[in-house]
């Protein structure tokens, strides 16, 4: 009897596989490593501030320090809670967008928000942290009034002011020193669509053009912030294009030399006339 | 007596730096390696004390910044063999903690060592009472 043999070859089927095989364990291999990183990374997020937090109460028990520099340690340990609320709050979100995105919907109800009171608060609740380093916020009032007049966002308030707030700190982070970071609005288009935004403005560390495209994704830091700031997540600008993306809107990164623009663009189906106050 | 602080995040340090102030030592502070050389020609210190990830600053632009605690403390040992140097960081490889003791440099976790034990470690450095960890 004769043995029916493959028409293929089974020889170089075998090796393809191999090689396959191989190229997978390699990927595998690749993404424990990233998540191993990213995990010890995220663990000393958390960790450094809570240590400062320690460290600080510590030195106000300590009877030798004068009362003014206890009161500077506070003002530390405030900066450093916010730093670690905002963390918190990011990194639960990040999973409660996944979620949202894969539905296509809300978990909260959009609202009637107003983007100047929402510029004006969250510029007033970075100030202590802005000037821990040197720097300021201003919140560009005739922009945001020219652009949005007494218009309102219609938006899911938290994720919205989260989306900012993450752009405020990327901006305290990696401006230089004596600078005025800006808050203010812009207009765009994009095809049929025109958009109203919210911008923040700093100079300082410099985004390469050809890292545009890859700042919004998880986990990527430019290479000037990397070497400038070593630690951190790199999930703050991907967790605001999450958000805009929710929004039927977009984020949009111009650098500029040392200024950085980043506008957080809404579609004017998204500005809607203000909730009136007999109707409140 | 004078300290020099090299870290990134100063403000994390600002309870460091006020007890050892209010203990009489006058602290120098800088927030990268450029910054903490300059520092070293322009003050006469008793001990520095280093982070491990930091700007490396302009003069020092090729060096890594994940790494750049391990080139200033090489820098120093090159460049001021007696002075001493405490490592003040939070680093999870075992290999780079190794390689601390190996070039006789104390190592302490920066938050998680109790505040009173760091200033403790650090006056005794300074004042020469804790002589270098042995490889």
């Amino acid at each position: 009897m004769e043995t029916q043999t493959n028409a293929g070859d089974p020889k170089g089927d075998l090796e393809r596989l191999r090689s396959e095989n191989e190229k997978l364990r390699r990927e595998l291999e690749e993404t424990r490593r990233d998540s191993t990183r990213y995990l010890q990374n995220v663990a000393h997020q958390l960790t450094a501030p809570l240590n400062a937090i320690k460290w600080n109460i510590e030195a106000i028990k300590d009877e030798k320090i004068p009362i003014p520099r206890k009161k500077n340690l506070l003002s530390s340990i405030y900066s450093q809670g916010t730093i670690l609320v905002h963390l918190i709050k990011n990194f639960s979100l990040m999973s409660n967008l996944e979620a949202d995105h894969e539905l296509g919907q809300f978990r909260d109800m959009p609202e009637r928000v107003s983007p100047l009171r929402l510029a004006i608060n969250l510029a007033g609740d970075f100030e202590p942290q802005a000037a821990e380093t040197g720097k300021k916020i201003e919140v560009g009032i005739p922009s945001l009034d020219r652009v949005f007049g007494n218009k309102a966002l219609l938006v899911v308030k938290n994720l919205v002011a989260q989306a900012l707030s993450n752009l405020l700190e990327n901006a305290i982070k990696y401006s230089d020193t004596g600078t005025t970071i800006t808050v203010t609005a812009a207009t765009g288009t994009q095809g049929q669509t025109t958009y109203s935004g919210i911008s923040v403005v700093n100079t300082g560390l410099p985004i390469l053009r050809s890292e545009v495209k890859t700042l919004a994704d998880r986990g990527f830091r430019g290479n000037a912030a990397r070497q400038k700031i070593p630690a951190g997540t790199g999930i703050g600008l991907y967790i605001a294009n999450r958000i805009m993306e929710l929004h039927e809107g977009l984020i949009q990164i111009k650098p500029n030399g040392t200024e950085t623009r980043i506008t957080l663009f809404f579609p004017d189906s998204r500005v809607v006339d203000p909730i009136r106050s007999d109707e409140e | 007596m004078k300290i020099l602080l090299v870290d990134d995040e100063l403000p994390k340090l600002e309870a460091l730096i006020a007890t050892l102030e209010s203990n009489g030592f006058e602290c120098v502070a800088a927030k990268n390696m450029t910054e903490g050389v300059k520092a070293l020609h322009q003050h006469e210190v008793s001990v520095v004390v280093t982070d491990v990830m930091m700007e490396p600053g302009p003069s020092f632009c090729h060096v890594d910044a994940n790494e750049c605690g391990f080139h200033f403390i090489e820098h120093i040992q090159q460049n001021w063999p007696r002075l001493p140097i405490v490592c003040l960081s939070v680093i999870a490889d075992q290999a780079k903690i190794r390689l601390l003791a190996k070039r006789r440099v104390r190592y302490l976790r920066k938050g998680e060592t109790p505040l009173s034990t760091a200033v403790e470690v650090i006056t005794a450095v300074a004042e020469g009472r804790m002589v270098r960890p042995r490889y």
